[in-house]
């Protein structure tokens, strides 16, 4: 037997070992990333850092949505020692079973996890990691609990931001923040579970500018989860950043007052600055604290009550309800007619109760007083020329193509559809056309005479108090508009490109002046019926608008701007069951605004009394 | 000696410079694995790597008092040597437990492990007793006493228990191997106790340790591949147990072997050859089937244990927790590593891997050092290997020789096996890496092992005297 060939076989299984370790190391540690990524896993974990979210300024610079420090404190059972559930229970004054039931909550609420390797399911809860314990504690109340948490071992305070309004006014418009849920976690990886997200209002339009920049910290950690030192000297860290502020069109003074005005009734206002798009009040009334809204002891304590009240304070009427205009609609009507070359500013019709009923008045001999009066039968027969301007024979065929002209300068004034406001909730109210009439009465089978009730704002004319606030920019501006907006500046940049764009109506500018002197006559002159909106010193155009309402009282309407020559403020009040006309509840509303935004100071204090007692709400 | 020769005239110096660079290369490694801050002096004699100095120290002395004795002696006082450790093995026994094991003999941390010493006892007997048997007349009684040297060690081992150094021993049969140990007496002595039997030698006996390792990897295998399953991602309905991919594997093993031997193999030999093979693949895929199928037939609790001998199981909480942190500790290493002092998984601070400063040191290592550290460990270890085994065949005594392999084949199953771990290559059991881990009784042990060797080869020449 040769005994010296087996030396060979021993060197052969040697470097066969050696040559197989190689390549496995070689594939291990260059080639297979799987090792690497479970190391992080293990040991590199990344800490995110949530910045303060971007504040919110009015347009004078006031602060109306800030960031507030909270207070969670933080469990680790791991860490935790002779735990005496009835000290602790009596600290934070609570009952024992509270505080079990919390422990419990806290271990379920993790959800589970599947374990690749065993198939088992088990829960995502680790003792090691900690949680929350009690979440969004003001200073005050940990301050109390702080001092005896060394009793608690396992027990600590963490610091939170969360949102703080300085002035309780504008919830509709600021929105308001809450946790996200798993499948918003799912969507976007930005957020981790307890972050907080905008939930309405400019918080959810502008959600991934406020939210700012998460910063990231790369730190090496123990076997028991704990720090040991930043990875890499902090290298591949980076800094949390805030996110910009917000500069906005509001007027926070006038959206107080203006809310203050809505007390116990139902209704809006919007005022937006003709010259710029940009909204200075946007009142929804009823309306909420939005103070009500912070955190998630308050959402779930608050919530389901506003959502439940009848008078639905969470709906943002001013952007979301769609009203019929009323006699406000006239000054559109006047304009296309103008436009179309069917009336001119001298053109006079009898005012004649047989066809639509009116109140008493002398019959105007030219628009301006037709606007004054706001005379039914004027504007039904200049809407009838829109209508029917005789260019077909069929007079179903000649409605067809008076009422798409119609609709297409309606549309030039944006109703009939959103107004791409940043904001969301929005509705485009409604301006029907022929399609629409065709599907309830069928293809040529109606007339003027069918769908007359659109010449004084009734029927199927549907606006929302935005599109009615912005009609009024639109006669201001004498024929065109900005989208009105609320965001002036995001930080150091201008609004958003689409607030940039000037729109113009299909209405010449010379036509707009003679719808001006009828507006300033309705405040201004004897007769006019919206007298109550007049000012001192300042001229105000404005139009009065009854809205019929066949489930109870009238609605009352006013459209106004001021002053007449370069306008600084246009103005929609919209207010539900009024027990009156325009003239006599909305048209002194506008009117306080008004001086309210122009002077700072209210002169006409009895209007503002008998406004401010008014009742419309229903509950006394 | 010749008069005025000096002690060094003869010695390895090659061997040895590999020697003190593996150990400086650990020296560093276990610096910066158990580095504490507020001891950042390499000297805190506080600290694991202030003892590792001290160790280190202590192994070169021992190391030259080790040379300077007459390599004569460690042939003739074999016997001593290997009853004294085999008396450190039995008095361990009565120790309290570090660990769950008997294994330290002293208090604290001063003690040491009588059973890495036992490996030196263990190669100079064997190797005096197989220098002493002529290969040609074996006898059942030569065969039993080779075998009985490394059995009552391990069995002692087993006592303590220390699965590891168990396993280690199993190097020797490598050695016996090298020097032609049959078990052909044994087996001739078995069969031809039958009426009829006749026998002169048998191809299984005389291929007894090869046989050994075939069996015993091919159960191995078998064990680890029991509970795996294969599944594909193209042919989601297609999941095959690991049982078959053995039992696939071979066959393909089978027609590459048959492939081959029938190309090289004259017309002769080829019924032969098919023969041989077809004989080897039925035996091969019998002994994976009954593994396999006897391994499913054990109840719940005696697999468990399997499992946890073969590492497939580390505790009942995390499975595979240890090689699997180890792993990517290495993994994470990539080509040029995460630099001195910056493994982030197998820092002792961090914890991740346990004993990342004794037996899972080659984490840290291949952590900060990468892919390029951890080539040129590997060929570091290779060449030593290698050189050890150019060492033992240059010698003309056959002590000598067999003690070297010994030596060589000692330090192989350790590379093998502790590098193995850290690559998913080897079940988990606690064995250092020599020169490198932490620890004194490896050291100590290994640096005598090393230096007996160097010793008895710059002798070499007076063997012939």
């Amino acid at each position: 037997m040769n005994l010296d060939g087996r030396k060979y076989v021993i060197i052969i299984v040697t470097l066969l070992v050696g040559i197989i370790y190689s390549i496995r190391l070689f594939y291990m540690q260059v080639v297979d990333e799987t090792w690497t990524l479970r190391a992080q896993e293990i040991a590199e974990k990344r800490k995110e850092i949530t910045p303060p979210r971007g504040v919110l300024f009015d347009r004078n610079k006031k602060k109306i949505v800030s960031n507030r420090t909270y207070f969670n404190l933080m469990m680790k059972e791991s860490e935790m020692k002779n735990f005496d559930t009835v000290a602790f229970a009596k600290l934070i004054g609570w009952t024992r079973e509270e505080v079990r039931e919390r422990f419990k909550e806290i271990v379920k609420g993790e959800g589970t996890y599947r374990n690749k390797h065993t198939g088992k399911r088990s829960s995502n809860y680790q003792k090691i990691r900690a949680y929350p314990f009690l979440k969004e504690m003001t200073l005050e109340e940990i301050a109390t609990i702080a001092a005896h948490l060394e009793d608690f071992p396992g027990f600590y305070e963490e610091v939170t931001s969360m949102r703080s309004y300085p002035y309780a006014n504008g919830a509709n418009i600021v929105g308001y923040l809450s946790e996200v849920y798993r499948e918003e976690i799912d969507e976007d990886r930005f957020y981790k579970p307890g972050n907080n997200m905008g939930r309405a209002g400019l918080e959810r339009f502008y959600e991934k500018e406020l939210r700012g920049r998460k910063g990231i910290k790369y730190i090496v950690t123990s076997a028991l989860n704990n720090a040991i030192e930043s990875y890499a000297d902090g290298k591949y860290d980076t800094i949390a950043k805030q996110g910009p502020p917000l500069n906005l069109g509001i007027d926070i003074i006038l959206q107080a007052y203006g809310e203050k005005l809505l007390a116990n009734k139902r209704g809006c206002i919007v005022a937006i600055e003709p010259a710029t798009g940009e909204i200075l009040a946007l009142v929804s009334a009823p309306t909420y604290d939005p103070n009500l809204f912070i955190g998630k002891r308050n959402i779930s304590k608050n919530y389901p009550t506003l959502l439940l009240d009848p008078s639905k304070p969470l709906y943002p009427r001013p952007l979301a309800a769609e009203y019929p205009p009323g006699s406000t609609f006239k000054l559109l009507n006047s304009l296309i007619g103008l436009q179309e070359g069917v009336i001119t500013s001298e053109s006079g019709f009898p005012c004649n109760k047989s066809v639509v009923g009116c109140h008493n008045h002398p019959s105007a001999g030219n628009l301006a007083d037709a606007i004054k009066h706001s005379c039914n039968p004027y504007f039904y027969a200049v809407t009838r020329r829109i209508i029917q301007q005789n260019k077909e024979k069929s007079v179903f065929v000649d409605a067809e193509i008076g009422l798409n002209l119609w609709a297409k300068y309606m549309h030039s004034f944006g109703l009939g559809q959103n107004l791409e406001t940043d904001i969301t909730g929005l509705r485009p109210g409604s301006i029907p056309d022929a399609n629409y009439y065709d599907k309830w009465y069928g293809h040529h089978r109606w007339a003027f005479s069918t769908i007359r009730s659109i010449s004084i704002g009734q029927g199927e004319v549907m606006l929302t108090p935005l599109q009615m606030a912005n009609v009024a920019a639109i006669i201001a501006n004498r024929g065109w508009y900005y989208t009105p907006h609320f965001v002036k500046s995001i930080g150091q940049d201008g609004p958003l490109e689409q607030f940039k764009k000037k729109h113009y109506s299909l209405v010449d500018a010379k036509h707009y002046s003679v719808i001006v002197e009828g507006m300033r006559r309705v405040v201004h002159e004897p007769g006019g019926t919206g007298r109550r909106a007049k000012l001192n010193d300042i001229i105000v155009c404005g139009k009065t608008g009854t809205v019929q309402n066949p489930h109870g009282e009238d609605h009352s309407v006013f459209v106004a701007f001021a002053p007449m020559y370069k306008p600084k403020i246009a103005i929609a009040v919209f207010i539900e069951n009024a027990k009156g006309g325009g003239g006599l509840w909305a048209a002194p509303t506008a009117g306080l605004m008004i001086e309210k935004y122009l002077t700072r100071k209210i002169m006409e204090k009895d209007r503002e009394k008998i406004i401010l007692e008014a009742n419309f709400s229903g509950i006394k | 000696m010749r008069k005025g020769e000096s002690i060094v005239a003869h010695f390895d110096w090659t061997l040895f410079v590999i020697y003190i660079i593996l150990m400086i290369m650990g020296l560093s490694t276990v610096y910066s694995t158990a580095y504490n801050e507020d001891h950042p002096n390499f000297f805190d004699f506080s600290q694991k790597y202030g003892k590792q100095v001290i160790w280190v120290g202590f192994s070169l002395f021992l190391g030259l008092l080790v040379f300077l004795i007459d390599s004569d002696i460690y042939r003739k006082f074999s016997i001593p040597i290997y009853l004294f450790t085999l008396v450190l093995l039995v008095i361990v026994l009565f120790m309290p437990p570090v660990n769950g094991a008997r294994a330290w003999l002293g208090i604290g941390t001063l003690g040491i492990q009588p059973a890495e010493f036992a490996k030196i006892g263990t190669a100079l007997l064997l190797s005096r007793v197989i220098s002493s048997v002529n290969i040609k007349q074996q006898t059942v009684k030569t065969v039993l006493l080779a075998n009985s040297i490394i059995l009552i060690p391990m069995a002692l081992v087993l006592l303590q228990p220390d699965a590891g150094t168990f396993v280690v021993f199993t190097s020797f049969l490598f050695v016996m191997y090298r020097e032609g140990i049959t078990y052909d007496p044994i087996i001739l002595k078995l069969l031809n106790g039958v009426p009829g039997f006749k026998f002169k030698e048998t191809w299984v006996g005389t291929h007894f340790i090869p046989l050994l390792f075939v069996v015993v990897f091919l159960s191995l295998v078998t064990l680890l591949m029991s509970n795996e399953m294969l599944a594909f991602d193209t042919f989601p309905d297609l999941q095959i147990t690991g049982f078959w991919v053995v039992v696939l594997s071979l066959s393909i093993l089978a027609i590459l072997i048959f492939l081959i031997l029938r190309f090289m193999s004259s017309r002769r030999d080829r019924n032969r050859v098919i023969l041989i093979v077809i004989i080897g693949y039925i035996l091969a895929a019998g002994l994976v089937s009954t593994v396999n199928f006897g391994f499913q037939g054990l109840a719940d609790h005696q697999k468990d244990r399997i499992e946890l001998f073969l590492g497939l199981k580390e505790d009942p909480d995390g499975e595979d927790y240890n090689r699997n942190r180890a792993m990517a500790a290495v993994g994470s290493g990539g080509f040029l590593g995460k630099g001195y002092n910056k493994a982030s998984v197998s820092s002792v601070e961090s914890n991740h891997v346990p004993e990342s400063e004794t037996d899972f040191i080659f984490c840290p290592f291949a952590e900060e050092w990468g892919f390029l550290g951890t080539i040129i460990l590997v060929f570091l270890y290779m060449f030593m290997l290698l050189r050890i085994i150019f060492i033992a065949e240059r010698q003309r005594s056959s002590f000598n020789r067999i003690y070297a392999y010994s030596v060589a084949m000692i330090l192989f199953y350790h590379f093998a096996i502790n590098i193995g771990m850290n690559i998913g290559f080897a079940p988990v059991i606690g064995i250092p890496l020599p020169f490198f881990s932490y620890g004194g009784s490896s050291m100590m042990s290994f640096s005598m092992m090393m230096f007996i060797l160097l010793k008895l080869d710059s002798q070499r020449r007076e063997d012939l005297q």
